[in-house]
């Protein structure tokens, strides 16, 4: 689904100062139906790879190719639809749940008829009786299944989830978690996860991309199994929680 | 002592007594320790020699009555204006000014355009003692209306980043995605505008028609210059902060709708 070679960025410096280095020379896979777990310290550009998957990060160098083409031949519009991204704060807009998942940009048509939204909102775990409450007045883990709900109308192929769960409490986190493994098995997503937790990443299993500095450390991939062992020991320390630079 | 229709000029006393109210605000600054005092006198010192200045400038182009003596003074205002509305924005966008410049320029050349060419029609159309003060008071309105405009549109891009992401995610334009950051920018750019609309002549006489009062003028003639005025300075804000905008909203955006976060 996702070919990403020798991918660069880079944000130009300042007045008389070098680039900033975010990312250098990443190169990964990611199989239709895949997972792909981004794990490292802060800074090290995982969200940066992930906006770079859906084009909302240009990259300076290097290739992402999403479904065959290159992430350059799509319209950027219809690439974020088809790769759907979820921020880490839930963002709700003004007005009820109803509100914010019929959001859409103007001459895109979308099935946001009654029923479609009770079973998107179904799917993510939340009940049909939420749609005209104010988005506002949503629990942390409620809004966050919305935002993944309002993604999910769009009827993408993959999903881009960038630290669901940090700003969560643990039940609510867990709730996240369940519906991100669940959509995987039911809608044959294929999804790309920052995180920093490793229930989730057992959860999801597939592979696991270490990053440092905007680097690959390791990449290791657990072959589906849910309890599969993580040999990189970098790895094992960082997820054990444990920073390794 | 009366100059010509009237007026009472202002002899080098009558300035100096004028100046002991700076003195009164030099000391009430030192007891209260505001610590204005060093503020208070440069200021009053600037105040003294830039206008003193602009007269002597004004006298001459007057008096000479060349319509490029006219155009440089225009040309110099909308620098020192632009410069002015640009300095104020807590982070440098690349091209800033040459988009103030722009916005402020084409505002105030249409507004102007529109209030000498049809409204006023003063004889010849580049009359200094009409283009100026009208040109100046169109910059200065436009150069605060840009200014607010911007300082709200980079304080929104940097603190609303998330919301603009989430649209552009959820597929939309990059111009969709900031219209409603755009819209705030422009309604707090306008609101003084408005406000000051509202009020016109209830708490304060504007400052135009003051001086035409002063200077002999009926008041009668002198609101309507005003009520041209308070028009003409709605639509040149409008006009302004809307283009200064739209251009420099396009600075933090790029043809593939993606946000230049480096900017923020």
């Amino acid at each position: 689904m996702f070919q990403v070679e020798h991918l660069c960025l880079a944000y130009p410096g300042r007045r008389g100062q070098a680039a900033a280095t975010i990312l250098g020379d990443v190169t990964v896979d990611i199989e239709r139906g895949g997972a792909l777990t981004l794990v490292g310290p802060s800074g090290s550009g995982k969200s940066s790879l992930l906006h770079c998957l859906n084009r909302l990060e240009e990259p300076t160098g290097g290739t992402v190719r999403f479904d065959g083409c290159a992430i350059t031949d799509w319209d950027p519009r219809e690439l974020r639809r088809r790769a759907a991204l979820v921020l880490q704060t839930p963002v709700m807009f003004e007005g009820t749940v109803r509100d914010n998942l019929s959001i859409r940009a103007a001459g895109v048509s979308l099935d946001l008829s009654e029923d479609r939204l009770r079973e998107t909102l179904a799917e993510v775990g939340l009940d049909g009786g939420l749609l005209d409450r104010e988005a506002a007045t949503l629990s942390g883990g409620e809004k966050q299944r919305v935002t993944i709900a309002r993604a999910l109308l769009r009827e993408p192929q993959a999903l881009l989830l960038d630290e669901p769960t940090s700003a969560l409490d643990p039940p609510n986190a867990a709730l996240v978690v369940e519906t991100g493994c669940r959509l995987r098995e039911t809608r044959r997503l294929t999804i790309v996860v920052v995180t920093h937790s490793p229930e989730l990443v057992r959860l999801l299993g597939s592979a696991l991309l270490y990053l440092v500095k905007g680097r690959v450390q390791s990449y290791e991939r657990l072959d589906g199994d849910a309890n599969g062992a993580i040999a990189d020991q970098r790895l094992q320390a960082f997820l054990a929680g444990s920073h390794p630079s | 002592m009366t100059g010509g229709a009237g007026i009472i000029d202002l002899s080098f006393w009558q300035l100096g007594l004028a100046l002991l109210l700076v003195g009164v605000l030099v000391v009430v600054s030192a007891r209260q320790a505001l610590g204005l005092e060093r503020d208070l006198a440069i200021g009053a010192l600037r105040t003294l020699v830039q206008l003193y200045l602009v007269g002597l400038i004004l006298a001459a182009v007057f008096s000479a009555a060349r319509w490029y003596w006219v155009l440089l003074i225009l040309v110099v205002m909308a620098a020192i204006a632009t410069h002015a509305a640009v300095s104020r924005l807590a982070k440098p966008i690349p091209g800033i000014f040459w988009i103030a410049a722009t916005a402020l320029t084409v505002s105030t050349a249409a507004t102007l355009t529109y209030v000498i060419g049809v409204v006023v029609r003063p004889h010849p159309w580049w009359e200094p003692q009409y283009l100026i003060p009208i040109a100046g008071m169109i910059l200065g309105n436009s150069m605060t209306s840009a200014a607010l405009a911007g300082e709200r549109l980079q304080g929104d891009l940097a603190a609303r980043r998330d919301e603009v992401e989430v649209r552009l995610a959820l597929g939309f334009s990059g111009r969709e995605a900031v219209q409603p950051l755009v819209r705030a920018s422009l309604r707090a750019a306008m609101i003084p505008t408005v406000n000051g609309m509202m009020t016109v002549g209830l708490v304060q006489l504007p400052g135009m028609m003051t001086g035409q009062i002063l200077a002999g003028s009926s008041p009668l003639v002198a609101i309507r210059y005003q009520i041209v005025v308070v028009f003409m300075l709605g639509v040149a804000t409008a006009l302004g902060s809307l283009m200064f905008v739209r251009l420099a909203v396009s600075r933090y955006l790029t043809p593939a709708h993606q946000l230049r976060r480096y900017l923020l």
